[in-house]
């Protein structure tokens, strides 16, 4: 198997959690779906460093996880206050602020 | 003659504390606020007493260099630096700038001594430092700065303070009107001052004054240019030093507090214009036809102000008038150009000491005396406040021109300029100052015995006029000492001081000799005093005099100058309102309201995509990302 | 970041580290640690005086080290055997944008510590309680959250280090840094909570998805040029061997994250939302730090890594990515501006502002080199006038809190002129009058774009600020002309620290409005990024 083929892997997960991000309300999903594109990246990351020949993208993949997991921790803070004050995380029930 | 600067050295490359002294005391007494309340006219005269020392200082060393180097520059900060355009701040230090700031710092400094008395019961009278002040630290920038810019920064700072000071008892309604004229009137003046900035950048690229003076001189200039950057100077000289058409707003501004009439409104401030003119007189000099309209303004200016000297009763109005007819002199003179420049200047110089002693003479009458203003009023104060009077009486000699007090030194040699004028504007000229020589004798011999002489009649209110105390007093003294001295000993040594600025004259030929013109001076002086000595001696009726001849009535009313302004400059331009009114409603608007309203129209319905939706938004973001993407890739490979 | 694989043996040789180039980043890193710390061992009653003292004197101990910084451009790191690292790059321009982010950053500071304003201050003191709840009411009592402080100093030295990465995924790290803690500093505002949370899971979310974008970016690029450092992206370039679809792919995406941030169209849609619903306080540090972190980030990547600054003469890739930036500019200009017209709360007119003034700043990165400058100077002086504006809003005040809708605004001149005065002059900033900072600002960057040939942005440019000197003269005359509301909202005295802020901000407006050569000598003295 050709290291391509991670690739457009890669590429059709990304899409995928831009396109869940548009499509679903709850926060948490919407989250996981960036999540997803996040990963996608490290997808990419990993099959370059292979294609490459260097470490780098290995060691840059970790560093995005563990932002992630960072991210993980403030989303979820976010998300749980605004769901105790309006005991719902639809991102769509979120509409005060606008024009 | 080329004009180049020299550096600054020495102890001058600290001139710019000549202005942040005042400026910084200022700034101190605004932003305090109450808590300076107490001390704060000490602060605000010692700045302008430290001023008058350093002025003192700088002005020792420059004497000290040889005549051709008489002059320092000092680079402040570049304003603007960008291509071609360059406006540095600088100070420029030079015998004409010396003799100012002496009579700026040194005038200024007993005027202030003098407002802690008069203001001494008004509980603004920390504001009142701070705008003084201010005023002081903008006068000197507008004779420190080495371009045209800077000079113009520090003209406008003296209109503000001028403004504030006018209108400083904002609550009666005569003070604020007062103010709004003044300031309307200079504007008229300063849009003049600014065209004359920007044909100066048009064709020299800079407004410093040596690449001004020089590029004058270079005469690559066709003389359309150098006429209309002389015209337009002088409309904004004529504004700021009331001279004709915009004169009227000067006697108006005597609403102000009294000291602020002597500094602002009679030694300093009006005198300005002169400043300009004479800073200018590359320009002039290289121009006839300026040369020309300055002299006629000056000549005209002088014979209305003594006209209507004569008609008023207000103390300080009768002032302000003879002020304006005083500079008149001082424009006359400097239209006349050459050697004349300089008389202009010790004219200026002593009717800064002597008009500056009349009005805080007229301050302390008005201290004794309630407020009171008008002179039917006054009458025998010379028996209640001495050392007023016999102040007084020795401005009213000087301003009159007796020999040997000062008026005599420089009026005197004016007017015989006037007549030593080629052709028959020798006569005209040379006329008008000696016809405006006798009227001043008769006004200020007027208000001299209404106010001081004959019997009594005061206001009943008025039991025992007092005299000023003594901080008041003692610049009174002064001030009339330098009165009666500065003209002796100034006319041939300042003279001889400003040589390097205005250059050597030779003399040609005269039409009328000196002693011939000394004569006739005289005889009209004579003559008026006579004249208002046996009309005035017994005093006036209280009531208005009927006006019996046209002159008077015209005289009361200013000579129609309100009126003029109205018709020539009012009416026009409200015509011209209207019509550009006509025309913006119908073209120019409708093209900008359908603008802004299509620009509101689009924002109202922009703002509609706002929708408040995170999904929309990263909607927005995601096609945003596909569209860059995709343009990448096409502006590439397309 | 250079390491090989080989065989057998990992071959790793530690670099070494020049303290003092990493010393401001230190420090601040640092005092957000101590103030998490003094968090969980001070008792309540002292944290706010502790953290107080702990953020300035972080602030300020970092930017004396900047300032000692000043004049030799290297990386923070050297390898022995004298191959590059360049995660992170002290030089010039980086400096001063650090310098820059500290300065304001002390003035937010101050904002963010004010409680004298209004009780307690902006901040609410238990976040986790839910909005409108009788729990919600009780806590109204108590003074605002200490987290705060360690917060913001995190957003602060993510942004000093966003300015000084070498590498994308240095920047990448920075980037969350500083976004993570307004993701949260959005959410606790005291009043008006429900408003404040929305404001902080949009910015969240947005911000999330965005920094995918980012990452996907870099990944990209790293598949392109083997090396994330920025230097080695401009070689790879030069050396022009692989693929051109990654490479403008991955400069696609990597751009569309730093747009994001810089709140640049298409990619600005979160910014009213978030700047209207954060307290005031913290939108004063994004309008003012984070547009100089992103402008700064965009600078450095377009400059280094896309631009030919490293090898002048060379092949550049600036002729592919100059038409997409030069449409997003003038969009970002446009339609910044004419949303800014119809608008009737004063944040959200700010906020539009903001759009609009991002879109001025990207005409100084597309001119590259030439408006470097320039562009820094604008990013000080908006940041200033921005601090200030944001400072007096909080200063206008009703029963239920900051009174920002414009209508309660009408005729406040006659009720407090001294405020009146200082919100003109701030407007007038804006609208870019001279003799204020905005003027010269503007001058600045449209004159230098002029000479590097953008004639079109510039022409847009000037009419898109004509447009935005609308809204603003709209809130002068509001000010001065309208007759006040009934029970129009009073101007609170500021304390210390707001004043403080206004006073500088104005101060700030109103010198680089007189003599502005002063900064513009030091942003010249800054020179180029250092790309060898």
């Amino acid at each position: 198997m050709t290291p391509t083929y991670y690739l457009v892997l890669a590429a059709a997960l990304f899409t995928i959690g831009a396109v869940g991000v548009l499509v679903r309300r709850n926060a948490i999903v919407v989250f996981m779906c960036v999540e997803l594109m996040l990963n996608a990246a490290n997808l990419t990351l990993v099959t370059f460093s292979r294609i490459n020949g260097t470490l780098d993208g290995q060691i840059m993949s970790f560093f995005v996880m563990v932002v992630a997991a960072a991210e993980v921790v403030i989303g979820l803070a976010i998300i749980m206050s605004i769901y105790r004050s309006r005991r719902s995380a639809s991102v769509d029930d979120a509409n005060l602020l606008k024009y | 003659m080329d004009t180049v600067f020299a550096p600054a050295t020495g102890a001058l490359s600290w001139m710019w504390l000549l202005i942040a002294l005042p400026l910084a005391g200022a700034t101190v007494l605004l932003l305090l606020g109450r808590r300076a309340d107490r001390w704060g006219h000490l602060l605000g005269t010692a700045t302008v007493g430290a001023a008058f020392v350093l002025g003192l200082v700088f002005f020792l060393q420059l004497s000290g260099l040889p005549d051709d180097a008489r002059s320092a520059t000092l680079d402040l900060f570049t304003f603007v630096e960008s291509g071609s355009l360059n406006i540095s701040a600088g100070l420029l230090f030079d015998p004409l700038s010396a003799v100012f700031v002496l009579l700026i710092t040194g005038v200024g400094f007993l005027i202030h001594v003098y407002a802690i008395g008069y203001m001494s019961h008004d509980e603004g009278r920390r504001r009142f430092f701070a705008f003084f002040n201010l005023f002081v630290a903008a006068m000197l920038l507008l004779v420190l700065g080495d371009n045209y810019v800077m000079m113009f920064v520090g003209w406008e700072g003296v209109g503000v303070a001028s403004y504030l000071l006018i209108s400083f008892w904002f609550n009666r309604p005569s003070a604020a009107t007062a103010g709004k004229k003044a300031f309307l009137a200079n504007r008229v003046g300063d849009a003049g001052f600014l065209i004359a900035i920007f044909l100066m950048f048009a064709s020299f690229g800079s407004t410093d004054f040596q690449t001004v003076f020089n590029g004058t001189a270079a005469n690559n200039l066709a003389s359309g240019t150098v006429l209309a950057i002389g015209l337009f100077l002088l409309l904004g000289a004529c504004g700021k030093s009331g001279q004709f058409p915009l004169q009227t707003w000067l006697p108006d501004a005597m609403e102000g507090p009294t000291p602020v009439s002597a500094l602002i409104h009679a030694a300093t401030m009006v005198t300005a214009g002169v400043y300009l003119i004479a800073r200018s007189h590359p320009i002039f000099s290289a121009n006839e036809t300026a040369q020309l309209v300055v002299v006629s303004i000056g000549a005209l200016t002088l014979l209305i102000g003594c006209v209507i000297g004569c008609a008023k009763d207000d103390i300080k109005r009768v002032l302000a008038y003879s002020t304006v007819s005083q500079i008149g002199y001082m424009f006359l003179a400097v239209g006349l150009g050459g050697a004349a420049y300089a008389l202009g200047i010790i004219h200026l110089l002593a009717h800064g000491f002597f008009k500056a002693g009349l009005f805080l003479g007229a301050g302390s009458v008005m201290h004794g005396m309630n407020d009171q203003v008008d002179i039917r009023r006054f009458g025998g104060l010379w028996k209640y406040m001495k050392s007023t009077w016999f102040t007084f009486l020795l401005g009213y000699l000087a301003i009159i021109g007796l020999p040997p007090l000062s008026g005599f030194f420089t009026k005197d040699p004016i007017i015989l300029a006037a007549f030593n004028r080629e052709g028959w504007q020798g006569w005209v000229f040379g006329g008008a100052a000696l016809l405006g020589a006798g009227l001043t004798a008769f006004y200020m011999t007027r208000l001299f015995i209404l106010t001081f002489h004959g019997p009594k009649r005061w206001t009943d209110d008025i039991e025992h006029p007092h005299e000023s105390p003594a901080i008041m007093t003692i610049p009174l003294w002064i001030l009339a000492v330098g009165s009666v001295a500065a003209g002796g000993l100034m006319s041939t040594s300042v003279v001889n001081w400003l040589t390097p600025v205005f250059g050597h004259t030779e003399h040609h030929e005269e039409k009328m000799s000196h002693w011939t013109a000394t004569g006739l001076t005289m005889a009209l002086v004579v003559l008026g005093v006579v004249i208002a000595f046996l009309l005035f001696r017994r005093g006036t009726a209280l009531a208005e005099q009927p006006a019996r001849t046209h002159i008077v009535r015209a005289a009361r009313q200013n000579l129609y100058a309100d009126r003029f302004n109205e018709l020539v400059l009012e009416l026009p331009g409200r015509l011209l309102t209207r019509a550009l009114v006509w025309v913006d409603n119908r073209g120019v608007d409708g093209v900008v309201n359908g603008l802004a309203a299509a620009v509101g129209g689009g924002s109202a319905r922009l703002r509609r995509s706002q929708t408040g939706f995170v999904r929309s938004y990263a909607l927005s973001i995601l096609s945003g990302a596909v569209v860059v993407v995709a343009a990448l890739l096409v502006v590439t490979f397309g | 970041m250079t390491t090989m694989v080989s065989a057998d043996t990992l071959d790793i040789s530690f670099p070494e580290v020049d303290y003092l180039a990493l010393a401001p980043l230190l420090i601040v890193f640092g005092a957000a640690c101590v103030g998490i710390l003094l968090e969980a061992f001070l008792p309540r009653t002292r944290r706010y005086s502790a953290q107080l003292v702990l953020s300035v004197v972080g602030l300020v101990a970092a930017l004396v080290t900047i300032v000692m910084n000043v004049g030799e451009d290297r990386p923070a790191f050297a390898m022995s055997d004298g191959s590059r690292v360049d995660a992170i790059v002290i030089d010039g321009p980086g400096l001063f944008l650090m310098g820059a982010i500290v300065a304001m950053g002390v003035i937010a500071v101050l904002l963010i510590a004010e409680r004298r304003v209004s009780a307690g201050g902006a901040f609410v003191a238990h976040a986790a309680v839910a909005a409108d709840s009788k729990a919600d009411a009780a806590q109204a009592r108590h003074p605002g959250a200490t987290e705060v402080f360690p917060l913001t100093m995190f957003a602060i030295g993510g942004m000093m280090l966003f300015c000084v990465a070498g590498d994308l995924l240095t920047m990448f790290i920075a980037l969350e840094a500083f976004s993570l803690p307004l993701y949260l500093l959005c959410g606790l505002a005291r009043r008006r909570r429900l408003l404040s949370q929305e404001a902080a899971m949009k910015y969240f979310l947005l911000g999330a998805f965005a920094s995918a974008f980012f990452i996907y970016g870099v990944a990209l690029l790293y598949g392109y040029a083997g090396s994330v450092q920025l230097v080695d992206i401009n070689a790879a370039i030069a050396a022009s061997g692989n693929s051109q679809v990654l490479l403008l792919s991955g400069l696609a995406m990597l751009a569309v994250g730093l747009l994001f941030k810089a709140a640049a169209v298409p990619f600005h849609v979160w910014t009213p939302d978030v700047y209207t619903g954060a307290p005031t306080p913290v939108t004063a540090l994004m309008a003012a730090c984070t547009k100089v972190a992103a402008i700064g980030g965009l600078l450095r990547v377009f400059n280094v890594a896309f631009g030919n600054s490293g090898n002048p003469g060379g092949p550049s890739l600036a002729w592919d990515w100059r038409p997409i930036l030069i449409a997003i500019a003038i969009a970002t200009m446009v339609i910044g501006a004419i949303l800014a017209v119809t608008q009737t709360d004063i944040k959200r007119l700010l906020a539009y502002s903001s759009i609009a003034n991002a879109g001025y700043l990207l005409v100084g990165v597309i001119a590259l080199g030439q408006a470097l400058g320039a562009t820094l100077f604008y990013l000080v002086a908006y940041g200033f006038t921005v601090l200030a504006a944001f400072a007096v809003v909080t200063l206008v005040r009703d029963s239920q809190g900051e009174a920002t809708h414009l209508s309660r605004w009408a005729g406040l001149a006659k009720r407090s002129p001294r405020f009146a005065v200082i919100f003109t002059l701030l407007m007038l900033a804006f609208a870019g009058i001279p003799l204020t900072s905005g003027f010269a600002a503007k001058f600045a960057v449209f004159s230098s774009a002029l000479e590097a040939g953008q004639t079109s942005l510039v022409i847009v440019g000037v009419l898109s600020s004509v447009i935005l000197a609308f809204p603003y003269l709209k809130v002068v005359v509001l000010l001065w002309l309208s007759q006040p509301v009934e029970d129009a909202p009073a101007v609170s005295m500021p304390g210390f620290m707001t004043g403080t802020a206004v006073t500088v901000g104005v101060v700030f407006t109103v010198l680089l409005g007189l003599a502005p050569q002063v900064l513009l000598n030091i942003v010249d003295g800054a020179g180029q990024f250092l790309a060898k």
